[in-house]
């Protein structure tokens, strides 16, 4: 009896043991190892029977959580590789899966947009949505900013603006942008959009990364305004950033969201060391340059 | 000890003229040939695909093995009264418990070893259809396997553990499949709850996650597919910590069983 | 040392809504080394229950037992006992040879004569044919011969049957008749439960009846033969006619005289003995009656 008491408390204590290091490695392990792999949606149809939606809803919840822990991660500073491809793909197979999951085109139009400029592999998947989720005037109306933001079609976004506008009766918002589409200026476009999108999603995880981005946004946009203003007053380009400061343009350089700096390039225009994303490292040396 | 290794000779040797067995061995078989036909279904990832194809087919059918057999072996005996034989001759209760289980185990590590190899070769032919990124690290793909077989051992010895209490079958075959299922998600839950989007949730709730948490089995530690699939570097402690986890857990487990057969009457 | 040694078993059962069995209640008994001890009882009067506790598989509530001197907690118990659970059932799968080698190897036989050990075992019980082929084809009779098969094999001293005859056709019970007196002839212990008194009248040194769960004799059964004669019947012929003449155990004497003195031929005297049946059936009763 106490051999098999003492052979219980070994037990006990070995579990403990290795147990809360076991936990912390998997807690530390890369995103692109937690978010796994997902076969093609071809093969998974074949296995998964009838559960689908069940399978898709899985993903989509997946992808959102890991996108969440990253933005969490960033905002402490932390730098970890972004595994945008796993996740947009995974994406992909959640609706090839169930085309009617509305977190997945939701999210693909928040985090795969602005952080990868994948806007025209996003503006496919939307397309393909709308020929289920006909009811959803959201669809056409991201297709429709996208093509004008981030494509500079203007043409497309006039078609699915008013597809926007049909399927939403006559919403006043739909006409209003795209007016902007036309009218406004870039950064203008863009801002009014992410406001609209964070007062009219639920969701805290993609509330906070529309807000980011907004607050990035208009940052640039204000420093970009004070640039303005100094080429008007001085007939030239600022050699630093600084400058902007020291002559009274701006009260102060505004924080970057993304944890970057601002600075001129040699077009003399705003750019962030951050790029606006979380990816820093090789992507944005490239795209320095 | 060495009555634990009559036990489970005797396991093994039932096993290998079962005929549900036979069924299923001859159902894997013919999986493993299809796989290099199904993994033509992906355009760019034949050879992924087919590393995926093979894991899940070895974990699925190793964990339907584990249940079904942890679960029936202790059952049968005690339900059809096997056991008043067995234990009827000079055997201890903890030998005859540990000879089923390794009989079990064996089996399942035999059945893994016969896979293995089929795989191997079903993965290289479906290897030579388009050239992948990465070549295969088979090192990988044995650890992914070998994961899959540790987590099986360990569902083994859960379904013998509610086969000792229980009289009916219903106990140790769902209650299995449920620690299986909660096993398998408790780290994404825990990790769900130690991120800032679980705020809302109450604290008691919270509380009483963290215990599931350390007291169920963390079957994702026994998930090495990924790295299997996309050949990705396989760090030490990737494999150290199933291992050592499987085996302690496993033990524990079993330990358990040991405590309730001992004190069980076998009427 | 006792082969057997039982001393105020008592075994209690918790069934649903927690309402107890009481199986056992005080059952004292102890075997020395070569008897044959029927335990005799009704259905569901605790002769499996008590079996079951000697042999390690129940534990008792109260009260100890011992094989060879051992604690039946201990599997070292059982070293020296073959036992024959009732109607056993084996994994069957396997073949008969399968299952022998591994009782052997539990009990340690060398390597060497198992297989000598297996086959003369089963050519004794008559399945000499069937080794090869998978015990889920055989018969039930078959099935309880290879029960006692697996529990010879190891040639122990002390055998524990658990209703060895169950099952089995008329050959089958004269097999095991045969088989319990050669064991008997050897010197082995053997305690069988049974609820037919005729087994036990043939082959038994002593029998216990077991009511209700509580052991309410242990008798020789020589003695108890012999203390049951009541009286004789006497046959003789008369005028070529066959006639009887039943007398009482104190008029017998008297009666032969005056039929000899008569130069009547008697023809043959048949002792009227209350047999083992009666004295079970009234004990039965009795112990009934008293509860």
């Amino acid at each position: 009896m106490m051999k098999r008491l003492f052979l219980l408390v070994c037990l006990i204590v070995f579990y403990g043991v290795i147990t809360v290091p076991a936990s912390r490695y998997l807690l530390d392990r890369p995103v692109a190892l937690k978010l796994g792999y997902t076969p093609s949606s071809e093969a998974i149809k074949l296995v998964v029977g009838d559960q689908k939606l069940l399978l898709a809803e899985s993903l989509v919840i997946k992808v959102l959580f890991y996108f969440g822990s990253l933005v969490e991660k960033s905002m402490n500073r932390v730098d970890i590789p972004p595994e945008y491809y796993g996740m947009f793909k995974t994406l992909k197979t959640a609706v090839m899966l169930d085309p009617y999951n509305q977190d997945a085109y939701y999210f693909a139009q928040a985090a795969f947009t602005w952080e990868v400029g994948h806007a025209e592999d996003v503006n496919k998947m939307l397309i393909y949505g709308m020929e289920y989720r006909d009811w959803d005037m959201l669809l056409p109306f991201f297709v429709g900013f996208n093509a004008a933001y981030f494509l500079k079609d203007y043409e497309m976004a006039a078609i699915y603006t008013r597809r926007a506008a049909e399927i939403s009766g006559s919403d006043l918002l739909t006409n209003l942008t795209a007016r902007y589409f036309y009218e406004a200026n870039h950064d203008q476009m863009g801002i009014a959009f992410l406001k609209q999108r964070e007062e009219n999603t639920k969701d805290q995880g993609m509330k906070s990364l529309y807000r980011l981005r907004r607050e990035s946004l208009e940052a640039a946009q204000a420093l970009q305004r004070s640039l303005e203003r100094f080429v008007e007053k001085f007939g030239h380009q600022p050699e630093k950033i600084d400058r902007l400061v020291e002559e009274g343009m701006i009260s102060h350089l505004p924080d970057d969201p993304y944890g970057g700096e601002f600075y001129l390039d040699s077009h003399g225009k705003v750019r962030s060391t951050s790029n606006f994303s979380f990816t820093r490292g090789a992507d944005a040396v490239q795209d320095g340059q | 000890m060495v009555h634990t290794l009559f036990v489970a000779r005797l396991t093994l040797n039932a096993l290998g003229r079962d005929r549900v067995l036979h069924t299923l061995l001859g159902v894997s078989l013919v999986l493993l040939c299809l796989v290099p036909a199904f993994s033509l279904f992906s355009m760019r990832q034949v050879q992924e695909l087919a590393v995926t194809l093979v894991l899940s087919c070895h974990a699925l059918l190793l964990i339907f093995l584990a249940i079904f057999l942890g679960s029936s072996t202790l059952w049968r005996d005690l339900e059809r009264r096997h056991t008043s034989l067995i234990l009827g001759l000079p055997l201890s209760r903890s030998h005859y418990l540990l000879g089923r289980f390794f009989g079990v185990g064996l089996f399942l590590l035999l059945f893994s070893l016969c896979y293995a190899l089929l795989a191997v070769i079903a993965v290289s032919v479906s290897a030579t259809f388009y050239e992948a990124d990465r070549p295969v690290i088979w090192m990988n793909l044995l650890a992914a396997l070998g994961g899959d077989l540790l987590k099986a051992w360990l569902l083994a010895a859960v379904a013998f553990l509610f086969s000792t209490f229980s009289t009916s079958l219903f106990l140790p075959l769902f209650g299995t499949l449920a620690i299986y299922s909660a096993g398998s998600a408790s780290q994404e839950v825990y990790e769900y709850l130690n991120s800032d989007f679980s705020s809302q949730i109450s604290a008691g709730v919270r509380w009483l996650a963290e215990i599931f948490y350390w007291i169920l089995p963390n079957l994702t530690l026994f998930d090495l597919k990924t790295q299997a699939v996309y050949s990705l570097p396989l760090d030490i402690p990737a494999l150290i910590y199933p291992f050592i986890y499987g085996f302690v857990y496993t033990s524990l487990v079993l330990w358990g069983a040991e405590f309730f057969l001992s004190r069980r009457d076998l009427v | 040392m006792n082969a057997i040694e039982a001393t105020g078993l008592k075994k209690v059962f918790r069934g649903k809504k927690m309402q107890r069995v009481e199986a056992l209640k005080e059952v004292t008994f102890s075997l020395s080394k070569g008897e044959v001890f029927g335990f005799l009882g009704p259905n569901g009067a605790g002769k499996s229950t008590t079996i079951k506790v000697l042999t390690g598989q129940i534990r008792a509530s109260s009260g100890e037992a011992f094989l060879w001197g051992q604690p039946v907690s201990h599997p070292s118990s059982r070293q020296n006992l073959g036992y024959l659970p009732e109607n056993p059932s084996f994994p069957d799968t396997l073949t008969a040879s399968d299952y022998l080698r591994f009782v052997g190897k539990v009990f340690s036989l060398p390597q060497g004569e198992l297989q000598g050990k297996i086959t003369s075992v089963l050519s004794r019980l008559e399945l000499d044919t069937t080794m090869k082929r998978p015990i889920r084809g055989f018969s039930k009779g078959m099935v309880q011969r290879l029960g006692l098969a697996q529990a010879l094999l190891a040639d122990p001293d002390l055998l524990i049957l658990d209703e060895p005859m169950s099952g089995l056709d008329p050959l089958g019970r004269a097999l095991v008749k045969d088989l319990i007196s050669e064991l008997r002839q050897k010197g082995k212990t053997i305690f069988f439960s049974t609820h037919i008194t005729a087994d036990v009248e043939q082959v038994c040194d002593r029998v216990g009846i077991i009511v209700g769960g509580r052991l309410q004799c242990v008798e020789p059964v020589e003695e108890l033969l012999q203390e049951g004669l009541s009286g004789y019947r006497i046959y003789y012929r008369k005028d070529g006619t066959m006639c009887e003449l039943p007398a009482a155990r104190e008029d017998f004497p008297r009666e032969m005289e005056t039929l000899l003195s008569q130069g009547i031929e008697v023809d043959r005297v048949e002792p009227q003995r209350r047999d083992l049946e009666t004295f079970f059936l009234e004990t039965v009763e009795r112990a009934r009656y008293e509860n």
